[in-house]
């Protein structure tokens, strides 16, 4: 039998796809963060004062918001 | 002894209009002067090409930035970065002018280069005043994070200076100040930069933010000169700092805490209470030698990490930046677009208002407004627009620019919840000239949220963009875009007819796409 590459067997190559995965698994978890902070923030910052129905402090908050980004 | 093995492994042999032919064994920085002032820095190995099959030989081109101001005379010459030892000095001469080179900006202030590259003026080339109104102006940033409720203190190059030189580095162009969270997880520290920015933006700062963990302060200095402050924002994990925007290691609490005082230019400001570990985490082991022409050699996994939890939201900003900044004197279009002029007549059937997001320098947005439309124009480089506001203001315009980013889902929803709740609302023509093939897929689905919540009262929507991305060398980024995606995320978002259709472009381009959604009232 020849092998192109006797090191690398069939089960290194699987070995090496795994850690792939592995690693964009991870990416797309570790993305989640920043969008989970931004829909968090936005949740804090202008639906608390939009839910007061006072249309003054909801303008002043939206502006407020939109003028920190 | 070890001055000798120097001197002797390193011979710069002729500098000239061709640039630097050296002879080394050794890889380390050296600085090039012309007169007093700091022009250059390079390794003598990594940033020069062999010249001969030995490799000790090496050569290295005058850096591209410099290259504009080549024209003249000078004395030039190249020391060492950490010695200062001369290694070359003497007259150096380019083209037939007899005239002193000068490396100044348009303001006439003296450049160097910073270690990207850039020519910016730099601390080495500015005065006393200048130094300490940037120590100041970092002070109070330091004094106001704190109000913020963080533990801020001097990172990356102001670290260096203050804890190795007692000064600001003179290569350095901006300070960095850092704190590391008490928060344990990637998320809580991304909303409470959010909350920093916003306290920092109170106090009347202009900031600018370019990660989920990091943001920018403006501070004006007493000569106009607009200088970055960069808040960089971390956290330890157990006994793992990751730190924005390079450090990622092993890192034990106490080398962090209580922290202590350095001296910055006669000025007491916080440090870790290891600096030296902290500038090892940022530097490497080798962070006592200076190195004007230090690059970076981040771990892939502390990129990977740093980009999942915190990058992204500012996608080709630069390209797009360098993009606007060199058409930055250029008159603008006084043609509108095709796409343009469906948009005004689209706006003049429906009583509507325009919203052109992606406006780009805003030719069209100009356009618009000059046939007597009200107008906002979009971009997520407002600068981009300077010359659109001139004109508004200039002709009396109804024309308002502001800032959009559809790679921020803050931004996104935060403009929506204005449009949402404007005062007397009106139907309205979205306008989306080449945006969607510039945004990637995020950015598309933010742009059909950002139309559902704009056209809550009914209006259009008017695209085009060119489905196979750039067929044509560009500096303009672009991606390629499914038609029908697009298509799918409108009706999703609220759109009841959309149409699709091929628009022929000029001679031998590909044709573009144009659609135009319609939401009900």
């Amino acid at each position: 039998m020849r092998l192109k590459n006797p090191i690398r067997s069939s089960g290194t190559a699987a070995l090496e796809q795994r850690i792939a995965d592995l690693e964009a698994d991870v990416a797309e978890l570790r993305r989640h963060h920043l969008r989970l902070a931004e829909i968090a923030d936005l949740v804090q910052e202008l639906l608390i004062p939009l839910a007061d129905r006072d249309e003054a402090r909801t303008q002043a908050a939206i502006e407020r918001f939109n003028e920190s980004l | 002894m070890v001055g000798r093995a120097w001197r002797s492994s390193v011979r710069v042999e002729r500098v000239d209009a061709d640039g630097l032919r050296l002879w080394s064994t050794v890889d380390r920085p050296v600085n090039v002067f012309f007169g007093d002032q700091r022009v250059w820095s390079l390794w003598l190995r990594r940033d020069t090409t062999p010249v001969g099959a030995l490799g000790v030989r090496r050569h290295a081109e005058w850096p591209r930035p410099l290259q504009r101001f080549l024209d003249g005379r000078t004395e030039a010459s190249v020391r060492d970065a950490a010695s200062g030892d001369e290694l070359w000095a003497g007259p150096l001469s380019f083209g037939d002018s007899d005239v002193e080179i000068r490396v100044v900006n348009r303001d006439g202030a003296t450049l160097g280069m910073d270690k990207s590259g850039k020519l910016v003026p730099t601390f080495g080339t500015r005065s006393q005043t200048d130094i300490d109104g940037l120590v100041a102006a970092t002070v109070e940033v330091l004094t106001v994070l704190r109000k913020g409720g963080v533990e801020p203190f001097v990172a990356y190059g102001t670290l260096l200076g203050a804890v190795r030189e007692g000064r600001v580095l003179g290569h350095d162009s901006d300070a960095d100040v850092a704190y590391v969270s008490d928060h344990t997880t990637p998320v809580d520290v991304c909303r409470e930069s959010f909350r920093l920015q916003r306290v920092v933006h109170e106090m009347g700062y202009e900031t600018h933010r370019y990660s989920g963990a990091a943001f920018r302060v403006a501070v004006r200095e007493g000569d106009g000169h607009v200088r970055g402050l960069d808040v960089f924002g971390g956290f330890l994990d157990e006994d793992r700092l990751y730190l924005m925007g390079e450090v990622g290691v092993d890192f034990r609490p106490e080398w962090l805490r209580p922290l202590r005082t350095a001296r910055l230019e006669g000025v007491d400001v916080p440090v870790p209470a290891r600096p030296e570990k902290m500038l090892e985490a940022m530097y490497g082991a080798g962070w006592q030698v200076p190195d004007p022409a230090f690059v970076f050699t981040t771990p892939r996994r502390t990129v990977r990490a740093l980009n999942d939890w915190f990058r992204g939201l500012t996608p080709d900003q630069n390209q797009w930046e360098r993009h606007f900044a060199i058409r930055r004197d250029k008159d603008l279009r006084a043609r509108p677009s095709r796409l343009a002029r469906v948009a005004a007549d689209e706006a003049r059937a429906r009583g509507a208002e325009v919203l052109d997001v992606g406006a780009g320098r805003g030719s069209d947005a100009v356009w618009l407004a000059r046939q007597g439309l009200s107008v906002t124009a979009y971009d997520f480089v407002p600068r981009a627009l300077e010359q659109a506001v001139g004109l508004a203001e200039a002709e009396g315009l109804p024309l308002e620019v502001r800032s959009l980013s559809l790679a921020q889902i803050r931004s996104v929803l935060g403009e929506g919840a204005r449009l949402g709740h404007a005062p007397q609302p009106r139907p309205r023509v979205v306008l989306a000239r080449h945006v969607l093939d510039a945004t990637d897929a995020h950015g598309r689905a933010m742009f059909a949220r950002f139309c559902s919540m704009a056209l809550r009262r009914g209006g259009v929507v008017v695209a085009e963009l060119r489905p196979g991305g750039a067929e044509e060398p560009t500096d303009r980024p672009r991606r390629s875009v499914d038609p029908d995606t697009v298509v799918a995320q409108w009706r999703a978002a609220g759109a009841r007819d959309v149409t699709v259709q091929t628009v022929e472009r000029s001679a031998g381009a590909a044709p573009a796409v144009r659609l135009v959604g319609e939401w009900p009232s």
